[in-house]
């Protein structure tokens, strides 16, 4: 089996790849439903959401809803290249132990 | 060991993908509730419509069923985002909802909503179109088989007496909504457990 460094590492974090699949499907999201989706923490939610912004994975924006801040991150196409990409690249490297 | 190791953590990595993804089209689940509330109105519904012969029954209790609906889910899945599949569901049980709303309030305060055979066959066919479409676009099975108990409802209430058709309403109601709902509930609370917090 060829070694993992073959798979994004951006992508491959479990959190982050989780993030990754949940915006793949819906147009956009606020921090707080990544938050209950996932159960991660605040500050790991943050931080890994940071690391796929700098990535260009991830488009953040940021405004007032009724006086609170709101923040809402939607998947670029980069991101979701990316994301594509690591699905065939996992398929090619499990092969047919994908079945068993 | 080390190459066990690696492909069981990329079999996590492509299962928590597929979880992820049906998390985020998670839709009709997560909705049991609504199912539960609406069995029960139509039963409350029923009982009023049969005790005092009002006209205003089905539209009051209906109404007050959408206001606890729509305060309700607001609560709930405030923050839920949208998606086309979420828009499609929705947008079926909306239509649905104006559909009865308008038909039988016309024709009960017309005084031709008569013939309690059409009134259930009607409601019923009307809930095995919007359970049918549901469940063919989020490929659900369980709802198909609701879709299917309402048709069934449809035509067999058109035989028999009116008694009949009563107990046909109401065990399709205890069925598709009741029963259907409860399972949704524990659906969506059992894959929440199964799945667990996600770690960086």
């Amino acid at each position: 089996m060829p070694d993992l460094p073959a798979l994004n590492p951006v992508v491959h974090g479990r959190l982050r790849l989780a993030l990754l699949s949940l915006l793949s499907v819906v147009e956009e999201a606020e921090f707080t439903w990544l938050r209950a989706k996932t159960e991660a923490t605040d500050g790991n939610l943050g931080a890994q959401l940071l690391k796929l912004e700098e990535a260009g994975y991830l488009a953040v924006e940021k405004k007032f809803v009724l006086r609170k801040p709101q923040t809402l991150y939607r998947i670029t196409e980069t991101g979701r290249q990316a994301l594509t990409e690591y699905v065939q690249a996992l398929k090619q490297l499990l092969g047919p132990a994908i079945d068993a | 060991m080390r190459d066990q190791t690696t492909e069981q953590e990329l079999k996590d990595r492509l299962s928590l993908i597929e979880s992820m993804i049906s998390e985020g089209r998670r839709n009709t689940e997560s909705w049991g509730w609504t199912f539960v509330l609406w069995g029960v109105v139509y039963c409350l519904a029923i009982a009023w419509s049969a005790s005092s012969h009002s006209a205003w029954a089905w539209p009051v209790t209906m109404l007050l069923a959408v206001m606890v609906t729509v305060v309700v889910a607001s609560w709930k899945d405030g923050n839920h985002p949208e998606t086309t599949l979420g828009r499609a569901i929705g947008s079926i049980w909306i239509a649905l909802g104006i559909s009865m709303f308008v038909l039988f309030l016309g024709l009960g305060l017309s005084g031709r909503l008569t013939d309690q055979h059409l009134f259930v066959s009607v409601i019923s066919a009307i809930l095995g179109m919007a359970n049918g479409a549901s469940a063919l676009i989020l490929r659900w099975k369980v709802q198909f088989a609701c879709a299917v108990v309402w048709w069934a409802a449809a035509v067999t209430t058109c035989f028999g007496t009116d008694a009949q058709s009563m107990i046909v309403f109401l065990v399709a109601i205890f069925l598709c909504q009741i029963v259907f709902g409860i399972y949704g509930v524990i659906a969506a609370a059992q894959e929440r457990k199964r799945r667990g917090p996600i770690h960086a």
